[in-house]
């Protein structure tokens, strides 16, 4: 078994300074109370964060808010986050998916829309975003996320946009849990597969 | 121990029951192969992230940081801002249907070697006819599990599954509206017990679990180890 950053057992404060990525750095320095180490980490992730949120609460007001208080949410808890539970970006993720949809439940204007869209769309048409420039990587996605079959791209889309668990989602659109589990697995590995061949060709 | 490969990728994504993501969680902790598995399929989500990134306000950048800096010290917060800190901790409004089934079921077994089995009877009924939420664990003690159940008539319960409270000391539960704690009874724990609230719920109210000297306190002194809101 290696030893180092990866090693379950190792503190992140013990691991050689060296040795840790950038998130790592940031990250450790923000629960140590830089608040310029959370600025850094927004210039890195605010774009995505206010994106992610924004898609989910469907208000640029609101998302401005709830963007902020994900900020402010890692500034509170940096001290928690473990490294043997995952990638700094996916505790972001987490975070900010979290936040939104928390919002959306309990002040969301369109309660209406998780009963009457369909998952589907709201991934399906992802905003190729405004500076096409930028975006074949966002493309990329796009389109992989489209090749997807349209019951798997509903249940990754519940799942993903609208927070829900496969129970939930078994329990929303009447198809076994069984089948919702696979769907879910199965949109994630060919997501995982495609977007990392594109990658290795970057 | 046997890898959960099959739910990984729900894992990544949040979208596992509470109690399944519980146990992936503990095996990725100390398994780097399937951590491995869990971080290149957090990759994948964030890719979809970062696929519909978009231009904050620009003047976001300053308010995060200054509010950062507004709100030090993070470490050795004071008891007030740990209750400040509660009422921006995301509630769940939802109730994870096989955490309530869970403790519903330990709560029957219980019920029945008890002198005091007609009240468990009572409240396993209650969470059949009434609204049903779960509380949110703090991370402090991140195994206790409770519900808070608002029958149709009656006064509100939470049916509790915490450990024994240490000699000299008691749970007490809080109802916070607005900003003002009132205490709102009492628990030794110890296996999955049954707390009365004492004064009627208002939707929007708080419910909060702390550890108090036994006897109670008339204002929490600890950081609440559960927490939820009612509807």
């Amino acid at each position: 078994m290696r030893s180092g950053p990866g090693s379950s057992t190792t503190p992140l404060h013990l691991v050689p300074d060296d040795e840790r990525s950038d998130d790592e750095r940031s990250i450790a320095r923000i629960a140590a109370g830089d608040a310029d180490a959370l600025g850094e980490l927004y210039d890195r992730y605010g774009r995505v964060v206010f994106g992610v949120v924004l898609r989910i609460v469907d208000s640029p007001e609101a998302a401005e808010e709830v963007a902020q208080d994900v900020f402010h949410a890692v500034w509170r808890r940096a001290d928690t986050y473990r490294r043997e539970r995952g990638s700094l970006k996916g505790w972001l993720l987490s975070i900010s998916r979290n936040a939104a949809i928390d919002w959306r439940r309990t002040k969301g204007r369109h309660v209406a829309t998780e009963e009457t869209t369909d998952g589907a769309e709201l991934i399906a048409d992802m905003d190729v975003a405004e500076s096409a420039v930028v975006n074949a990587r966002a493309e990329g996605v796009r389109l992989a996320v489209a090749a997807l079959p349209p019951e798997t791209r509903q249940a990754l889309a519940l799942a993903y946009w609208m927070g829900l668990s496969q129970s939930e989602i078994a329990a929303k659109t009447g198809v076994p849990l069984g089948t919702v589990k696979s769907r879910i697995r199965s949109a994630m590995q060919r997501l995982r597969a495609r977007l990392g061949d594109e990658e290795e060709r970057w | 121990m046997t890898h959960p490969t099959d739910e990984l990728a729900a894992y990544s994504i949040g979208a596992l029951e509470e109690r399944e993501a519980e146990i992936v969680a503990a095996h990725v902790r100390t398994c780097e192969e399937c951590r491995a598995e869990v971080e290149a399929y957090q990759e994948t989500a964030w890719r979809l992230a970062e696929a519909v990134a978009g231009e904050p306000p620009s003047r976001m950048r300053a308010a995060v940081v200054e509010r950062a800096r507004a709100a030090r010290p993070v470490r050795g917060r004071t008891v007030l801002s740990g209750w400040a800190e509660l009422f921006r901790r995301p509630i769940p409004a939802f109730v994870p249907a096989a955490l309530v089934l869970a403790l519903v079921v330990s709560l029957a077994a219980y019920a029945g070697s008890r002198r005091d089995a007609d009240r468990f009877a009572a409240a396993v009924a209650g969470v059949a006819s009434g609204r049903v939420v779960s509380l949110a664990p703090s991370a402090e003690l991140a195994q206790a599990r409770g519900v808070l159940v608002q029958p149709p008539n009656g006064a509100p319960y939470l049916i509790l599954d915490i450990p024994a409270a240490p000699p000299g000391k008691t749970w007490e539960a809080w109802v916070i509206r607005g900003e003002q704690p009132i205490a709102a009874g009492l628990s030794d724990g110890s296996g999955v017990a049954i707390l009365t609230l004492t004064i009627p719920l208002r939707s929007g109210d708080v419910v909060a679990i702390t550890l108090e000297r036994a006897g109670g306190t008339g204002l929490p002194t600890s950081n609440p180890v559960l927490t939820g809101k009612s509807t």
